[in-house]
């Protein structure tokens, strides 16, 4: 036992201690943390433009006066302001303060800069399929972008078809979505500003009856309450997966590569003549198995303490945090020895890769089906794989942070169909291991590993 | 004797697949001997070195050491030096060798004491911390063998030690052996390079294909094999030596390696022989042959020590002795 100590201590700390372990360790919430609050930042940006000269086909004459209308630097300046307006009021509290003194500036970095679009109105008998060429012509100024249809029953009704027309809508290529989504909007607005004012409504009072505010909802707690965060039940079970993942990544990665080492340095035999290839096997898990524990709490303690500075501590059942750690032990074991199996039958990382393949696939197959299982964590399928080793931790986890989780009984018969699916991965790893230590040479398939279980 | 015995292997058989490495062998080191085991490569020195280590389990047979069914109930008093040998790279010296002294059971203040003691003895005294890979290689072999002795074993059983090492290191490295069995432990040494057994060992033990062709001591040997030839080189290179064969006793004479092989009749004295040598002509140098190992190894595993099969392995045990590692 101090043997198996002693080894698991040395390979703790052989990756502990090393700088790559502490960036590793970091740059994943780091790159959360950038992708989470930098990016968006850039992106919002506002560098866009909606730009291009717009050719309308009108046989109703209503509309494009209409659209001619909202495209009126005034009208768009003063919606934006109004746009502006209602943004301010959701955004977050420094925005506020700047938008007093640099009005312009914030709007634009708010809202993207204003668009720069001309309309060109063309007779009512154009041929369409003739006017279609125009959209490839070359232009000095701005850009050909569209070509609007607009239906002649678009604005009043015609004949005995109740319903009204639409339009059609012919763009260049290359167009982006944000140009098309814009093209699309103005026409639809000054469409209903035509029906409305044909029939002498008033459009503010037709979109103030239209209009309900959905207020967002308060969760009731029995000891608190508290705004509803929405999507929260749907991505909390894959913040567990993936912190498992990383968990067991972290620790059996490393594990990996220092067995590799350890055999391609010819420095494993000079362990055996003081060690047993069990106690060898066993301390290298045991240290591993800290080294991923390390990574586990530290990202435990980040999750942790953002729900906690969003006052969502609560949210959080504590049990669920234990029956992470049972199954992440498992999930470690079982995946974990395989890996050692691996490094311990090739003499370097390349060769590891593709015999390491196929336990990745398995490995990160949850991540692949979580929406699957998240969304009705008690399906057939779900059930099944939450009992399948090697990923039964993974999708039982899974189902436990969901907002059905499964009865108790299947949480146990899931963790014993896991400690058993320890005991196998660990006593085929361990004849693996002992064959595989002292082969140099050829790297091995997975027939001849077959064989080595076998014969060992 | 049969108590006393440090290794016991009997009938102790291994295969790979269709190859059979060791063959029903049989082996015996008593406490406090100093032995050789010898072959060429693939001989199954090593899968039997590893058997008695409990690295690899034997097919069939038994296996005992100092007392135990298996070496790992005795690790603490074994030390061995594996023929793959390496160090941790980015370890240094002095947390390498402390690792090891505790995987071997010591533990205790006076480790570091112990280790620079040691490190001192192989002529690598400060170098605790470097790390290993700044070593030279026959540095990391010195503290290879610091790994394996550093609990100071009963035990001490080394796969090719002598390997890629330079001859003063070899040199050390054998005042090392001799020291630690003069201090009462038990060695069983692998080498294919014959000389270095023949200059070393009390008791030799040679395999071939797995199978045992040999296990005598050294004077037994050289009594059983003697050649029965005195090696005569004239004064003058040119000289008649017909002579030679005219003096009673002496059977013939052929070209040897270095000068001329007289060879004895059964139940004459050898030293008559060589003064009347000297009279019949002027002599620079006369030499009583003695059996190298290397002859008796080739003389046993073939059928005539002239055949093909005898000067293909001449050849081969020629070329791993300059070399001096395994291929």
């Amino acid at each position: 036992m101090n043997r198996i100590v002693q080894i698991a201590i040395r390979d703790f700390l052989a990756v502990v201690m090393t700088k790559g372990f502490i960036i590793g360790l970091l740059i994943m919430p780091a790159f959360l943390a950038v992708s989470i609050i930098v990016f968006p930042r850039f992106i919002d940006g506002g560098s866009f433009q909606v730009e291009g000269e717009y050719a309308v086909v009108d046989p109703t004459g209503a509309v494009f006066p209409e659209m001619d209308a909202l495209l009126d630097p005034r009208t768009i300046s003063e919606q934006r302001i109004e746009e502006f307006r209602q943004r301010l009021d959701q955004a977050p509290e420094f925005l506020r303060g700047v938008a007093g003194t640099a009005l312009e500036q914030a709007m634009i970095e708010e809202l993207g800069l204003a668009p720069n679009v001309r309309l060109l109105q063309r007779p009512a008998d154009t041929d369409v399929e003739a006017e279609k060429a125009w959209l490839n012509e070359a232009s000095d100024g701005l850009r050909h972008t569209a070509l609007i249809v607009v239906h002649e029953n678009a604005v009043e009704a015609a004949g005995s078809d109740p319903g009204f027309g639409s339009y059609d809508l012919f763009v260049a290529p290359n167009l982006d979505d944000r140009d098309l989504s814009f093209i699309h909007t103005t026409i639809r607005d000054a469409i209903i500003n035509a029906r409305v004012s044909r029939q002498s409504l008033d459009r503010d009072a037709l979109e103030s009856v239209l209009r309900v505010a959905r207020p967002s909802s308060v969760t009731v707690r029995p000891d608190a309450e508290q705004d509803t965060m929405p999507g929260l039940n749907f991505m909390l079970p894959m913040a567990f997966v993936i912190l498992l993942f990383m968990g067991l990544m972290t620790g059996s990665g490393t594990m990996l590569t220092s067995m590799i080492e350890e055999k391609s340095s010819r420095v494993v035999e000079i362990l055996l003549s003081a060690v047993s290839p069990m106690e060898l096997m066993a301390g290298k898990l045991l240290g591993s198995v800290a080294v991923s524990l390390v990574a586990m709490g530290l990202y435990l303690g980040i999750g942790l303490i953002a729900l906690s500075s969003l006052s969502l501590f609560g949210l959080l059942d504590p049990r669920l945090i234990v029956y992470l750690m049972i199954f992440f032990l498992i999930a470690f074991f079982v995946v974990g020895s395989l890996f050692l199996a691996i490094g311990a039958s090739v003499n370097e990382l390349s060769e590891a890769q593709q015999l390491q393949m196929p336990v990745m696939l398995l490995v990160l197959s949850p991540m692949l089906l979580w929406p699957l299982v998240s969304r009705d964590p008690n399906s057939t399928l779900a059930v099944v794989l939450s009992f399948l080793p090697p990923v039964n931790p993974f999708f039982m986890l899974m189902r436990m942070a969901s907002t059905q989780p499964p009865p108790l009984w299947q949480v146990w018969l899931s963790i014993a169909v896991g400690a058993a699916s320890v005991a196998v991965a660990v006593w085929v790893a361990a004849k693996v291991f002992r064959i595989g230590l002292l082969m140099y040479g050829k790297p091995p398939n997975f027939r001849t590993l077959l064989r080595w279980v076998r014969q060992a | 004797m049969a108590t006393d015995a440090a290794i016991r292997l009997k009938g102790v058989t291994k295969a790979f697949g269709k190859m059979q490495a060791v063959d029903s062998l049989d082996l015996e080191v008593p406490v406090g001997g100093l032995y050789g085991f010898i072959g060429p490569n693939g001989a199954g020195k090593t899968t039997s070195i590893r058997m008695i280590m409990s690295i690899l389990f034997p097919d069939s047979g038994e296996v005992a050491v100092l007392g135990q069914a298996s070496a790992l109930d005795a690790k603490d008093r074994i030390g061995y030096l594996p023929e793959e040998r390496g160090l941790y790279r980015k370890m240094k010296v002095r947390p390498f060798l402390r690792y090891m002294a505790r995987l071997k059971g010591l533990h205790g203040s006076d480790l570091d004491r112990r280790i620079a003691g040691w490190l001192a003895r192989v002529g690598l005294a400060g170098i605790e911390s470097k790390r290993c890979d700044e070593l030279s290689k026959g540095m990391s072999q010195k503290v290879q063998f610091v790994s394996a002795v550093i609990h100071e074993p009963d035990l001490l059983i080394l796969d090719e030690p002598f390997s890629g090492l330079d001859p003063v290191s070899m040199r050390v490295l054998r005042d090392l052996i001799l020291a630690e069995h003069a201090r009462g432990t038990t060695i069983l040494f692998s080498t294919h390079v014959m000389p270095q057994a023949e200059e070393i060992c009390e008791h030799v033990i040679m395999i071939h294909k797995g199978r045992k062709v040999l296990d005598e001591s050294v004077p037994a040997i050289r009594n059983r094999f003697d050649p029965r030839a005195i090696q005569f080189e004239p004064l003058d290179p040119g000289a008649d030596t017909g002579a030679l064969t005219s003096i009673p006793d002496v059977e013939g004479v052929t070209d040897g390696e270095r000068g001329l092989e007289v060879l004895l009749r059964d139940g004459t004295d050898p030293v008559a022989v060589m003064r009347s040598v000297m009279d019949a002509v002027p002599a620079a140098r006369v030499e009583l042959s003695r059996p190298r190992l290397e002859d008796v190894f080739i003389g046993l595993v073939t059928d005539s020590a002239s055949g093909e099969d005898a000067q293909h392995l001449r050849a081969e045990l020629q070329d791993a002795e300059h070399s001096g590692t395994p291929q």
